[in-house]
């Protein structure tokens, strides 16, 4: 380590921040394959290190080299899309021990297409009618304390939101026009009526219940324990927790409904889902990410980031006033964050005032928006490569030095 | 790494595709370049914004258009670009979509053009409102018309040709989308279709220009595409959230424009005519067998050939042939009867070296079997 240590530091000094950053930053080549294009710096895209966490608009997930090779072999192998969505579908569930599963083109997509299967519960003329949902149940049932930005999804194929805070409120709100009963993970989010009491709920009244566990992973392990609690409907996102492909989703639970919800989407030409397209690299890339996850071990995986950490905390370590702590986050969800602080009188500069000037470094580093980790410094090393961490530890250096 | 063979674990079968780069059996062949540049964007990452502003100023330059997006797909085009027409930027109406009340939410359809894919024109709140003729469609205009929608190339078109139909949208202010999905190759007509002064343009980037799978292209005028925009992923409350396109998808669709415009087509229609054509001669030295080479130019042009025999002397039909030759082995697909009139179409574009003479070999034997069935 110490030995590492000093060639690292040794490199720092000899080479300019901006010549290490592209050459570590841009795209690594094989050996023996000639030097592709390097497409960001002809389109003028600056580089980034995503310090932040696996969130779409900063480019989802890392994905495991399993995921990527997956892919590289389904982009040159052509197969029927029905067959292969039937094969994967059939792994998956025998995977995660749901009746049926789906690839989907994201967790939004999973919401979408499972609320207009409870919709439509594969009558034709109905898919074919929504979002006219004139004779077409559309009532979905959320608890007032999980109402969120993502519940947007449940009104793209025209469901309508009512809301509830009791198992009293469930019962009288259920009629002929309820379609689902939905519920939000993670519970620390909180609920009026728990998990195991709204899924038992649900099966007296004979309504489909549905469950968006999208952000509950790492570990992967959460899809299979997920399953289990017995929602007819579960869906994980694809591209975060899981590292697989950016847009894809799953959709898991009931043989009829996963069945009604495949109706809904791409490729079926009639269905208010055909423009939610998932590849066939994407549908094979999110079996292997899915395998992958189940067997890596978490502690793997945090040992790489621990790594990634310790070779930041070097390269600020010795400035005086600041501190840097690696901390575990989380419930049911387990991810690892750096906390970086400085005393405010040594280093003249605020939160956002320190985000802000990551950002207009080249390369920019992103960190994890003030909004989610309770104002606070926290960077996450999900989305980092291995020799990222040093670099970015070099640009929050120079930002802290130059307020000093 | 040792790449397993997945699809063999899987129990997914490879096939012979005679029939064309379609959704259902996985689309085209990507460019390898594609595949390259898709490579590295999974290596590397850059903001989402980012990347669609310089891809989508690229594509527009490339294009000779105003201004670019990819989206998930040709659908995922229309349904953005109707989007965008039916909320024009209002954020409470965005957030409301598919519910269109208090909307223009019109789309003005020729009936002669109603086909398959209006279907996702409706997907975001529109309703359909057919006109036959040009008076029809400046009587139809009114408060409520949120978008004319135009099908390219379609056979029947004949209706409205279409600068008058441009002209009648220019000359009310509403805006013009046409759906150019199927139209390339030839790559020369993206440009002439840009040319033409529709107000947005659809095409799908997985099939004639070899892009991605599930990626497609929407060009158009600035502020509608910004709009378009706004209406998808990754727009957390965006009614198009769910259309997410990665960004090896967004780069890679990129470099299938670039590569489609530089590529000889002339040499690859000459290539897949040359293969087709010695199926034709291959099949028709069968007794009672008779084939005829069509080289459409108005469509995508795809050289194939139509294949005809002797019905007393074969007893069998078009239908039996089609599903005997999937149920082979290999399996090998040919075009769907509705769109070849009843006949069997054989097409060399997603033919791999070695293939035609299987396809040649398996249709002479289903045939023979016939004969000898009687």
């Amino acid at each position: 380590m110490t030995y590492r240590r000093t060639i690292l530091k040794g490199l720092a000094s000899i080479l300019p921040l901006g010549l290490l950053g592209d050459s570590a930053v841009c795209a690594k080549e094989t050996p023996g394959k000639a030097p592709g294009r390097d497409y960001y710096r002809e389109l003028g895209v600056k580089p980034f290190i995503n310090a932040a966490g696996a969130y779409s608009a900063l480019g989802g997930a890392r994905m495991r080299p399993q995921v990527v090779d997956a892919m590289r072999y389904a982009a040159t192998r052509k197969v029927k899309m029905r067959e292969l969505h039937d094969a994967v579908g059939k792994r998956i569930a025998e995977l995660v021990g749901s009746e049926a599963a789906m690839v989907t083109a994201g967790a939004t997509a999973a919401m979408v297409l499972g609320t207009a299967a409870c919709m439509t519960l594969g009558d034709e003329e109905k898919m074919r009618q929504l979002p006219d949902t004139t004779g077409i149940r559309n009532e979905i049932i959320i608890q007032k304390k999980h109402r969120y930005t993502y519940d947007r999804a449940l009104t793209v194929a025209s469901g309508r939101l009512i809301e509830v805070e009791s198992e009293e409120d469930v019962r009288r709100a259920v009629n002929a026009r309820t379609a689902m009963m939905f519920f939000l993970k993670p519970t620390h989010i909180g609920d009026n009526i728990p998990a195991d009491q709204y899924v038992t709920l649900a099966r007296e009244l004979g309504v489909p219940s549905f469950c968006d566990a999208a952000t509950t992973t790492p570990p992967g392990s959460n899809v299979v324990a997920g399953v289990s609690d017995g929602f007819d409907l579960i869906c994980y996102s694809g591209g975060k927790g899981l590292r697989g492909p950016y847009s894809a989703g799953l959709l898991l639970g009931r043989e009829h409904l996963v069945r009604y919800a495949r109706q809904n989407g791409a490729p079926n030409d009639i269905s208010i889902g055909r423009g939610m397209k998932v590849s066939s690299e994407e549908y094979l890339g999110m079996l292997v990410a899915l395998e992958t996850s189940l067997s890596v071990s978490e502690e793997a995986d945090f040992a790489y980031k621990r790594e990634r950490f310790s070779l930041i905390i070097e390269q600020i370590a010795d400035l005086p006033g600041v501190t840097a702590r690696v901390f575990v986050s989380g419930s049911e969800t387990n991810e690892l964050y750096l906390d970086i602080d400085w005393d405010t009188g040594i280093i003249k500069l605020d939160r956002q005032q320190f985000i802000d000037a990551l950002r207009a470094e080249t390369p920019a580093v992103e960190v994890r928006l003030l909004l989610f980790s309770g104002g606070r410094i926290h960077l996450s090393a999900t989305v980092m490569d291995d020799g990222q961490d040093v670099i970015a530890g070099q640009v929050i250096r120079k930002v802290l030095l130059e307020h000093s | 790494m040792v790449t397993p063979d997945y699809f063999s674990d899987l129990g997914v079968r490879p096939f012979i595709n005679a029939i064309g780069p379609y959704s259902s059996l996985g689309g085209a062949e990507m460019w390898p370049e594609v595949i390259e540049a898709m490579d590295y964007a999974i290596k590397n990452k850059a903001r989402m914004t980012d990347l669609h502003d310089a891809v989508g100023r690229r594509i527009a330059e490339l294009t000779g258009a105003e201004a670019a997006m990819v989206t998930a797909g040709a659908t995922c085009a229309i349904i953005l670009g109707t989007a965008a027409c039916i909320t024009m930027g209002d954020e409470e109406k965005m957030d409301r979509l598919p519910d269109t009340s208090g909307m223009p939410n019109e789309v003005i359809i020729l009936k002669s053009q109603r086909y398959l894919y209006d279907r996702s024109i409706r997907a975001p709140g529109a309703t359909l409102v057919e006109a036959e003729t040009a008076a029809d469609i400046r009587a139809a205009i009114n408060a409520n018309t949120a978008m004319l929608f135009y099908l390219l190339n379609r056979p029947d078109d004949t209706a409205v040709a279409i600068p008058e139909y441009v002209a009648i949208a220019k000359e009310h202010g509403v805006p013009i989308m046409c759906d150019a999905a199927t139209t390339v190759p030839p790559i020369a007509n993206l440009k002439s279709t840009v040319a033409a002064g529709f107000d947005l343009i659809c095409y799908s980037g997985g099939k004639g220009l070899r892009g991605p799978y599930s990626a497609g292209l929407l060009l158009g005028r600035p502020d509608l595409i910004q709009i378009a925009r706004r209406n998808g992923s990754p727009n957390h409350r965006a009614y198009g959230r769910s259309m997410k396109v990665a960004p090896e998808e967004y780069l890679g669709m990129m470099v299938a424009v670039e590569k489609s415009m530089t590529f000889d087509e002339d040499a690859e229609y000459e290539r897949q005519l040359a293969i087709v054509s010695a199926m034709g001669r291959n099949l028709s030295a069968m007794q009672g067998v008779d084939t005829v080479t069509r080289t459409p130019g108005v469509e995508a042009r795809e050289p194939y050939i139509e294949v005809h025999w002797d019905a007393e002397l074969y007893k069998t039909t078009p239908a039996e042939v089609k599903q005997a030759l999937r149920d082979g082995d290999p399996s090998i697909e040919i075009r769907a009867l509705f769109l070849s009139d009843g006949q069997v179409h054989l097409t060399a574009t997603m033919l791999k070296e070695g293939e035609a003479s299987i396809v040649t070999a398996g249709l002479k034997s289903i045939l023979l079997a016939s004969a000898y069935n009687q």
